[in-house]
């Protein structure tokens, strides 16, 4: 035990420590970059100065794609509309301070915009990922073309130039791009380590679970391409003042490609490789590309593909692996913090249903899946639903989860029809689901998949990864049972199938939902963890009033726990009713010795 | 035997060569050896190659040999930011003498304001670049446009149709055709446009056979568009007379008989018949042997912009920025394309040709036009 | 000098006629994309690159002295081929990282490029006519070759037809579309499959780079122009032939539309556009055609 307090009073200090080298780190890097005209020559000073530029947008590219998962080429038409904002106005208008201040807004405004409308666009349920990358493909072709047809505004193929920008000299260019990146460094590296970036990487890992967690992961996606395209018009309001010029190629989506590019080589979400990378290559192909600039680009498109077939992280991955296994395996483990138990959303008015199915309908084309489907549960009630594969089980389960999913009939919570509704909504109307197959975040720990499912009840720190973890007691008492409570910083992938199964369970539960879904939670457990689950979900709903709903197989299983029911076969409710009843009917003796044509 | 024949050749080499005891003065040649220029940018280097060998076999400028750095822009902005950056801070050029995109050259002017150095930009273009450090020996519309519609009205066309890629040379050229057309009692009978990268003129192509129109003038992207457009063209049987504002004699040639009966007008063609530029010819025949690029009307003017610096070096005594930049609006130098002088507000009066593609892709002089002015470029300088 | 201006019937079968040969044109060029995608689940972003290896086929058997026509079939074997060891040593390490797979074929696109640059030069090259001159089509005179690439199309959708309906590989092929996992269990090489799609795949876009030179540059980078606008199709057909046709028309017709009556400039990128909101609206596209 004096093990375990030792162990989490070290692990805060030991991050504390490395927050402490990043700050050190970031003034040497702030320092280098003021110094850095000092001893510079000026062609290098000039060449950095947008090298660093770029790093910038590399950055957020990293985020988006090595983060989140978004692979995007379009965060050169944010760059771009942000540099022509700033040109513009200098060129038309002209370079006042109050001008320039204009200019500086507009740079990061107009890009906010064209992403918030792209981002709509984009993102949106059941969105692929394909589809994202589409959009990134068309919006610099549509904005280089906006660029090209916009005459004397734009200057069309020329670009802009010739007008005054900020009063600075290229010294002092390079510390302005060089403190800016610096900044965006710092910030990033803060942010995806902190509990809010860590929804980042779980949204890439698994969308459908964040989903399923409450979390609105097109929103999220929205509000980070927007922020990023401010980031990136800002890095446009600076490259238009210390280049002098813009020009349409800045917008177009080759230049996307090329910072995916970078990014890729610099080695995609690390943040501190693509700003490396962007750096290193633009600056190596100044020096180079002059004598061969094909065979330049032959080397770096065969670098580029036998990165991402072999080395899909970048050689910054190989550097933050090798860190871990020095480290150990485990992570951080947070100290498990036991929430009040919390009053049900709608005060118990006696005898209201918490779900209410009527008539509920699914079909492919003319094959229904689902049909006249009539049922209502009440909270402290344990249902399970049981009949052969292919009865429509799993499809009545997403039904209660996805508003979009019925053909037909009607499904109420609290009284509420979800139709409509996506899973994110349903979920904060109090309902959890749990899949057939563990859904978690095999990039997370025990511990970050757990906060995950606390991510829609308290918004998660932007700055930092908080010491405790707090969970509701029933939450808590799964992990215990299971033993995770010991392995709070293991990593996911390393976890057993059936720790993983718990660990889904657990994440459910600190939803505090009033209805749970269970997909045959018991699918390849042990008998021990068979009957820990079993223990815990009579606790749920006959001590917490929680009401559950439990697809199952295992017909003994069911008949130990539920306090109803229901059978389903070729996608008709069959039979509802009490264990006695149900175990002893003629129907589904019949239905489970095969003779299944009723 | 061997030893003696490499000491004679030494030998031979140094007499042939003047030794020069003073650094060499450095010409910077950003130029788009990748992207959209690179088709044209090795005849570009060679016609500089040849200048500065043929100077500095007669001594050099002020007893100081010339040597050329050659940088690549990628026919682009944010590659011309590189290759200027790296000629003017890093090799620490005396000058810039290049043909490039509008693009590459917008990009370049900033730094070579805060360079000081002076910038002879040998690309004909649509006009209207003004710096106090940049001189141009290359045509602009107004030196361009007038043969051309001259010789399709005196040829009986009253109206015109006009395609471009949609880029500030392309509407350039054809708004200043519009002009002059409706100027001489021509009219235009329609305009379109197609992105840069547009690969399909059909829908365009089949308004301009609707229109009746008498004749054609286009004004393309150099390269890939051109020829696109050519070969569209030709496909669906448009036979009226068609001027072609922005083909070379190479591009005509590579597109074999779709370019026959195109006219052209250019400031250098190769079969203009003067000595200066049989001589040029023989020349770099000699010095490139089976590797000669075809000159053209942008490798010539590159040719030329090499002597005119060598001239006002010599002129100013000196390769400071302002006695030179001075004295490159008053010296002349004939060559290929005639007598050339930057004297018009940074800009060259200039004999314009107007040439048709002959079956063979080889191009014939219809008609030259003496000294055509390139009119008010730059009233500021 | 020429023709008095067209009459209106002129006027309306000359739009007909080029939304039909534009949406062939279009057709031809996405059906190599279509074809890895369809089974494969990968975007092939090399596909620009393949449309340029096919055009240069057409280059170098037009300098060996051969009939011009030659040139399909090789243009066809050396997409094909090179398809081939691309999809051992490249894509197949990538079937389960498939946005990962557009950046890796993006890379190879841009290695190709460089390729072709380094052994025939960056100038435009020329090809010699396959079928020069016009036809009259109703009173219109029309592209001979237009027309041609239309029967063209045609005669790609029915082989391809035939090859998905009528023989073992396509039966194979649907299997592993409509369920790899139980195609596997059934016995089917579903490694060799995908192979020799993508073998297929590469070939047919190399044929159309073949196909497209009479009306376009041929240059190292002709292909990239098309690669976008393929995409897109291909993004909105999902997996049918029958699909890629509807797009096609559609989406080339709405371009040609755009282009005659509001701007050129708009039709240049109305099919990316159109196919974005398509995808928007229904994110299956046109796949359940």
């Amino acid at each position: 035990m004096s093990d375990a307090t030792l162990d989490t009073a070290a692990e805060p200090g030991r991050r504390r420590s490395r927050m402490r080298h990043l700050w050190v780190l970031a003034l040497i890097a702030a320092g280098l970059m003021i110094a850095g005209p000092l001893f510079l020559d000026r062609f290098t000073v000039n060449v950095l100065t947008r090298s660093m530029i770029f790093a910038i947008l590399a950055v957020t590219v990293d985020l988006l794609w090595g983060f989140t998962g978004i692979l995007t080429f379009g965060q050169a038409a944010f760059f771009g509309a942000g540099a022509y904002a700033t040109a513009m106005v200098l060129t038309h208008l002209g370079s006042t301070p109050g001008l320039m201040v204009l200019g500086l807004v507009l740079s990061i405004v107009l890009p906010v915009l064209l992403a918030a409308a792209v981002g709509w666009l984009t993102f949106y349920p059941g969105s692929t990922d394909f589809y994202a990358t589409v959009i990134s493909l068309v919006v610099p072709i549509v904005v280089t073309q906006v660029i090209y047809s916009g005459g004397t505004w734009t200057g069309s193929s020329s670009g802009l130039v010739g007008y005054v920008g900020l009063d600075l000299s290229l010294g002092g260019f390079f510390r302005l791009a060089g403190l800016s990146l610096v900044a965006v460094v710092v910030v990033a590296l803060i942010f995806v380590r902190s509990d809010a970036g860590r929804v980042l990487t779980a949204i890439r890992n698994n969308e459908t679970r964040c989903a399923y967690l409450g979390i609105s992961t097109q929103k999220v996606k929205i509000a980070l391409t927007a922020v990023l395209a401010a980031v990136t018009g800002y890095a446009g309001f600076l490259y238009a003042n210390a280049s002098g010029v813009v020009a349409p190629e800045n917008a177009g989506f080759v230049f996307g490609t090329q910072l995916v590019v970078w990014t890729a080589l610099g080695g995609r979400g690390t943040v501190i490789g693509p700003a490396l990378g962007a750096v290193a290559i633009d600056y190596l192909s100044a020096q180079l590309s002059g004598q061969m600039p094909f065979l330049w680009q032959l080397v770096i498109g065969t670098l580029f593909v036998a990165m991402i077939i072999f080395m899909p992280n970048g050689l910054a991955a190989l550097a933050t692996g090798w860190r871990r296994m020095r480290r150990g395996e485990d992570g951080f483990s947070p100290q498990l913090v036991a929430l009040p138990p919390r009053a049900a959303r709608v005060p118990a008015d006696g005898d209201s249903p918490l779900l209410r199915i009527e008539k509920l309908e699914k079909s492919y084309g003319s094959q229904k899946v689902l049909e006249d489907i009539t049922l209502q549960v009440r909270r402290g009630e344990l249902v399970s639903l049981v009949g052969p594969n292919g009865a429509g089980k799993t499809t009545l389960m997403r039904c209660m989860t996805d508003g979009k999913a019925a053909s037909g009939g009607t499904v109420r919570i609290h009284g509420t029809s979800i139709s409509g509704m996506v899973p994110d909504q349903i979920v904060a109307r109090g309902i959890g689901r749990k899949f057939q197959v563990a859904s978690v975040f095999d990039s997370l720990t025990v511990a970050e998949c757990l906060r995950m499912a606390r991510v829609s009840h308290e918004a998660p720190s932007f700055l930092r990864s908080a010491d405790s973890l707090s969970l509701p007691q029933a939450a808590i008492e799964i992990l215990r049972l299971t033993g995770l409570d010991q392995h709070l910083g293991r990593a996911v992938s390393l976890l057993s199938h059936g720790q993983k199964q718990s660990l889904e369970l657990a994440m459910v539960v600190s939803l505090e939902p009033e209805l749970i879904l269970l997909d045959e939670p018991t699918a390849g457990l042990t008998a021990a963890e068979r009957a820990t689950i079993g223990q815990v979900l009579m606790k749920l709903t006959s001590e917490l009033g929680l009401a559950a709903i439990l697809v199952e197989h295992d017909l003994d299983f069911v008949r130990d726990i539920s306090s109803r029911i229901v059978v389903l076969h070729q996608g008709r409710l069959v039979l509802d009713g009490t264990v006695e009843e149900v175990v002893n009917d003629e129907i589904v003796k019949r239905i489970y010795s095969g003779g299944d044509h009723v | 035997m061997k030893r003696t024949l490499a000491i004679a050749a030494l030998a031979g080499s140094l007499l042939a060569a003047p030794v020069f005891a003073k650094d060499p003065i450095l010409i910077g040649v950003p130029v788009g050896l990748s992207g959209a220029n690179s088709v044209v940018a090795p005849s570009v280097v060679q016609a500089a190659e040849l200048a500065v060998d043929q100077i500095n076999a007669k001594g050099g400028v002020l007893g100081r040999p010339l040597k050329l750095v050659v940088a690549d822009d990628a026919s682009g902005a944010v590659g011309a930011q590189k290759a200027f950056d790296s000629l003017v801070f890093q090799k620490n050029v005396n000058v810039l003498i290049s043909m490039e995109t509008s693009a590459a050259r917008n990009a370049g002017l900033p730094i070579v304001a805060k360079g000081k150095i002076p910038y002879i930009y040998t690309s004909f273009y649509e006009g209207h670049a003004c710096s106090p450090y940049l001189y141009v020996d290359a045509w602009v519309p107004e030196q361009q446009v007038p043969p051309v519609v001259d010789y399709l009205k005196d040829k009986g066309a009253k109206t015109y149709f006009l395609i471009g890629s949609d880029y500030a040379f392309g509407r350039g050229m054809l708004g200043f055709a519009r002009k002059y057309i409706d100027k001489t009692g021509g009219k235009v009978v329609g305009e379109e446009y197609l992105p840069m990268d547009g690969t399909d003129w059909t829908p365009i192509i089949s308004k301009l056979k609707a229109s009746g129109a008498d004749a054609l003038i286009t004004s393309t992207a150099g390269g890939a568009p051109n020829v696109t457009l050519t070969k569209q063209l030709r496909n669906s049987g448009v036979t009226i007379p068609y001027a072609n504002l922005a083909v070379d004699e190479g591009t005509a040639k590579s597109m074999g008989k779709d370019a026959a009966g195109i006219l052209i007008s250019a400031s250098y063609i190769t079969g203009i018949d003067s000595k200066a530029n049989k001589d040029f010819m023989a020349a770099l025949k000699k010095k490139f042997g089976d590797k000669t690029r075809t000159p053209n009307d942008l490798s010539v003017p590159q040719y030329e912009g090499v002597y005119l610096y060598a001239k006002a070096v010599e002129k100013a005594g000196t390769t400071d920025t302002r006695p030179v930049l001075k004295a490159l609006g008053e010296v002349s130098f004939t060559g290929p394309r005639g007598t050339i002088s930057m004297n018009k507000q940074h800009h060259a009066p200039l004999t314009m040709y107007l040439g048709q593609v002959q079956d063979d892709g080889s191009v014939k002089v219809v008609k030259s036009f003496k000294n055509v002015d390139p009119g008010a470029q730059c009233p500021k300088l | 000098m020429m023709a008095p201006p067209h009459s209106k019937e002129s006027r309306q079968m000359t739009l007909l006629l080029d939304i039909i040969t534009t949406a062939a044109i279009l057709f031809i060029i996405a059906t190599g994309l279509l074809t890895i995608f369809g089974v494969l689940k990968i975007i092939n972003f090399a596909h620009g690159a393949w449309l340029t290896v096919g055009a240069y086929c057409a280059v170098a058997v037009g300098d060996l002295g051969w009939n011009p026509w030659a040139a399909l079939p090789v243009a066809f074997v050396t997409g094909a081929a090179l398809g081939g060891l691309t999809e051992r040593f490249i894509v197949r390490p990538l079937y389960a990282r498939p946005l990962d797979a557009i950046l890796a074929t993006w890379g190879l696109g841009i290695i190709i490029g460089q390729l072709i640059t380094l052994g025939f030069g960056r100038d435009v090259q020329f090809t010699k006519a396959l079928l020069p001159g016009t036809a009259d089509v109703f009173g219109t005179s029309y592209s001979v070759y237009r027309l041609f690439a239309l029967a063209a199309a045609i005669a790609i959708g029915l082989g391809f037809s035939w090859l998905m309906e009528g023989t073992r590989l396509g039966l194979s092929a649907r299997a592993v579309i409509m369920n790899e996992a139980l195609a596997r269990a059934l016995g089917l090489d579903t490694r060799r499959i995908r192979w020799v799609t993508f073998m297929i795949g590469c070939g047919l876009a190399a044929l159309a780079g073949t196909l497209l030179t009479p009306l376009t540059s041929v240059d190292p980078n002709m292909g990239v122009a098309w690669l976008v606008g393929s995409f897109m199709l291909v993004m909105v057909a999902g997996q049918s032939f029958a699909a890629l046709a509807l797009a096609c028309l559609l989406l080339g017709g709405a371009q040609v539309i755009v282009s005659t009556y509001v701007s050129p400039i708009l039709g240049g990128i109305t099919v990316a556009v159109l196919a974005a909101v398509v995808l928007r609206i229904s994110p299956k596209g046109f796949s359940r055609v």
